[in-house]
């Protein structure tokens, strides 16, 4: 039989079953979180153990802040099987320590660093992309489908940048939205809060026509190349881009 | 005049200027203001034209009162013109800012009445956009020839980057078709961009323009002046326009389509002399003084140096590995490190970020080729590295651009 682990859902749940597992000597065929349905010749396997938040300061200390942050960022991803190569990864990293980010020969280093880097990447790119609208009561609101679970990180962002503004982002594929009252953001499900009948502000559309009107002009027709748009603007991103939607 | 119109005609005017980058400044916010600067610079939208659009590009007037023959606002053209309020460019500014459509603002403007008045004018927007609207994101602001260095000291404390266009390459080509704007006037702005120490004046540093096509220039000419803008006046960046022919006179060439293949090639070229240790006497000289429009310029060298080549990627330094084809300062950076712990074989290389189907020519791994040895001639490579250029070429029928 395959066994399969199950964590919680949360960074630190699975940091910790990855670390029980090592040190028993269990070969996990594949980790999940509980919504997992398994195939026939899977065995599922819960194990209680206490969510321990020094393990962030113990894999710090071992294997430096960067793979934490890499671990961190392939966590957040799409990627099917990423507890599995977190934990061969972990596994690793117990016998190169700091040095294991400079060994890309092993596969899991590899597709750890392929993966951070993509959603590196895409924060990267939706701290460009996001589109806010005014609301009445001076909110700000944004809606978007990112591939990966960016919320957190992108949070971060605009944390810093639009700090004296209320402002909530949404993610409707994964029903989460990110709250911040001016001082902290909070990431909150459906249930714990809904936006209710909410209305653009009277200059909303003003601006954005402005801004149509801007995007519409500063394209030189002479050098019109549709492909570089849409290698540098992905498509997938287009709904919620307010310049472009229309397009669609 | 509605504010939509005059967006309209000052966005129109100001599109041809090419930089749109945001970074290198980490002005941040000041607590109860609006915004900051991100390092690595943000692109927020791209154009129809494919260029990345980061700033609010305007231009503060379309009146002016220089003739330069290339510019869509010289005084001899009949066209409509406008003027900004300085509060109607911050309330888009700080609205567009808000809704996360801009990373800041890049102003520019035509010369109304004076370089000193238009200098203040721009002063005043800048500056009630930073103490009134306390707006901490990114500013670009074109220095004005001619203006007093009072004032250019006052907006280089306001904003996180200057730019002064040289346009173009010679004073030869300035004096015929921009008989107003003298060489000098550009150079003095820089000299005095570059003397000033304060750690406030513009965080970003200075960039400029150069319009590539209007006159006979070579590329060699071109690239000699951006090297030394490079090496005397510590320019962030030297941006290269393709010459779009939007006004008909005798003395400007008759151009079908913009330069832009060369637009490329000069931008790869100018990579290669800031990040990739190449000297412009490597790339051109007297013989061969414009770049092969079919070969990117790293490979048209490599190809004449096959004697250096192929290089061993496990043993080869920093700088050898920048030199082959396909290798970039990134991979060669991970090359470096990851070789210090492990034997690189070709299969490590696609995951470090090597070109390998470009690479694979002019190296060694571990002491072997990656094809049969017989094949390593200058024939038999260039053929390939050219049949796979042209695939590119033709995936992009226009062109690749580079910002």
């Amino acid at each position: 039989m395959n066994n399969v682990y199950i964590y919680e859902g949360d960074f630190i749940s699975l940091l910790n079953i990855i670390l029980y597992l090592l040190k028993n000597n269990l070969k996990p065929n594949n980790i999940k979180t509980e919504d997992y349905f398994p195939s026939l010749f899977e065995n599922i396997i819960s194990l209680s153990i206490p969510n321990d938040e020094k393990i962030i300061d113990k894999i710090t200390r071992s294997f430096g802040i960067k793979a934490l942050i890499l671990m961190h960022y392939v966590f957040l991803s799409n990627e099917e099987n990423k507890e599995l190569i977190l934990y061969y990864f972990f596994r690793n990293a117990l016998k190169y320590h700091h040095n294991i980010i400079y060994y890309r020969n092993l596969k899991c280093v590899s597709e750890v660093l392929r993966i951070s880097g993509y959603i590196r990447h895409e924060v990267h790119k939706m701290k460009g992309f996001l589109r806010f609208k005014e609301l009445e009561g001076n909110v700000l609101y944004a809606e978007m489908e990112p591939t990966n679970d960016i919320l957190f990180l992108l949070s971060c962002h605009f944390a810093k940048r639009l700090k004296n503004e209320f402002w909530i982002i949404k993610d409707k594929k994964r029903k989460i939205k990110s709250v911040y009252d001016k001082k902290q953001f909070k990431i909150l499900n459906e249930e714990e809060f809904q936006l209710i009948d909410p209305k653009e502000s009277t200059n909303e559309q003003e601006y954005e026509t402005l801004w149509k009107t801007f995007y519409k002009t500063i394209g030189i027709k002479e050098r019109k190349n549709d492909r570089c748009r849409r290698n540098f603007m992905p498509k997938k991103y287009w709904k919620y881009i307010t310049e472009v939607s229309e397009e669609l | 005049m509605e504010l939509q119109e005059k967006l309209k005609i000052l966005a129109d005017s100001a599109k041809y200027d090419a930089s749109c980058s945001s970074s290198g400044s980490t002005r941040k916010n000041n607590g109860s203001g609006l915004g900051n600067a991100a390092l690595s610079g943000i692109c927020h939208s791209f154009a129809s034209d494919g260029r990345c659009i980061s700033l609010l590009k305007i231009l503060l007037t379309n009146c002016c009162i220089f003739d330069c023959k290339y510019c869509l606002n010289r005084k001899s053209n009949n066209i409509k013109r406008a003027i900004f309020t300085p509060e109607e460019i911050c309330s888009i500014t700080i609205n567009f800012y808000r809704r996360n459509y801009i990373e800041g603002l890049f102003l520019s403007s035509g010369i109304i009445k004076s370089p000193d008045y238009t200098m203040q004018l721009l002063i005043k927007t800048v500056s009630l956009l930073r103490n009134k609207y306390h707006f901490n994101g990114y500013i670009h602001a074109k220095a004005i020839p001619g203006a007093s260095p009072k004032l250019l000291n006052e907006l280089g404390l306001l904003v996180d980057r200057l730019s002064a266009n040289v346009e173009l390459p010679t004073e030869n080509g300035l004096k015929l078709l921009a008989p107003n704007k003298k060489s000098k006037s550009v150079t003095q702005i820089m000299e005095y961009v570059k003397n000033n120490k304060s750690k406030k004046f513009v965080p970003a540093g200075q960039s400029t323009q150069m319009i590539i096509g209007a006159t006979k220039e070579t590329d060699l000419q071109i690239m000699s002046k951006s090297s030394s803008l490079y090496n005397n006046f510590h320019l962030k960046r030297v941006f290269y326009s393709a010459y779009v022919p939007i006004n008909k006179d005798n003395l400007l060439p008759s151009l079908e389509h913009p330069p832009l293949v060369r637009e490329n090639r000069l931008y790869q070229a100018d990579w290669l002399l800031r990040f990739y240790n190449f000297k412009i006497t490597d790339l051109l000289d007297n013989a061969n003084p414009n770049f092969n429009i079919l070969l990117d310029p790293k490979a048209d060298w490599a190809l004449r140096h096959l004697d250096e080549f192929p290089k061993e990627i496990n043993s080869c330094s920093y700088y050898d590995l920048l030199k082959i084809p396909g290798v970039g300062v990134k991979s060669a950076q991970r090359i470096i490190s990851s070789r210090k712990n492990f034997t690189i074989h070709f299969e490590d290389l696609k995951r470090m970020g090597v070109v390998l189907k470009r690479a694979k020519y002019f190296i060694l791994c571990d002491g072997k080729y990656a094809i049969n040895s017989e094949f390593f001639n200058k024939s038999f490579i260039e053929k390939n590295v050219l049949l796979e250029e042209k695939n590119i070429s033709s995936m992009n029928s226009e062109q690749l651009r580079l910002f």
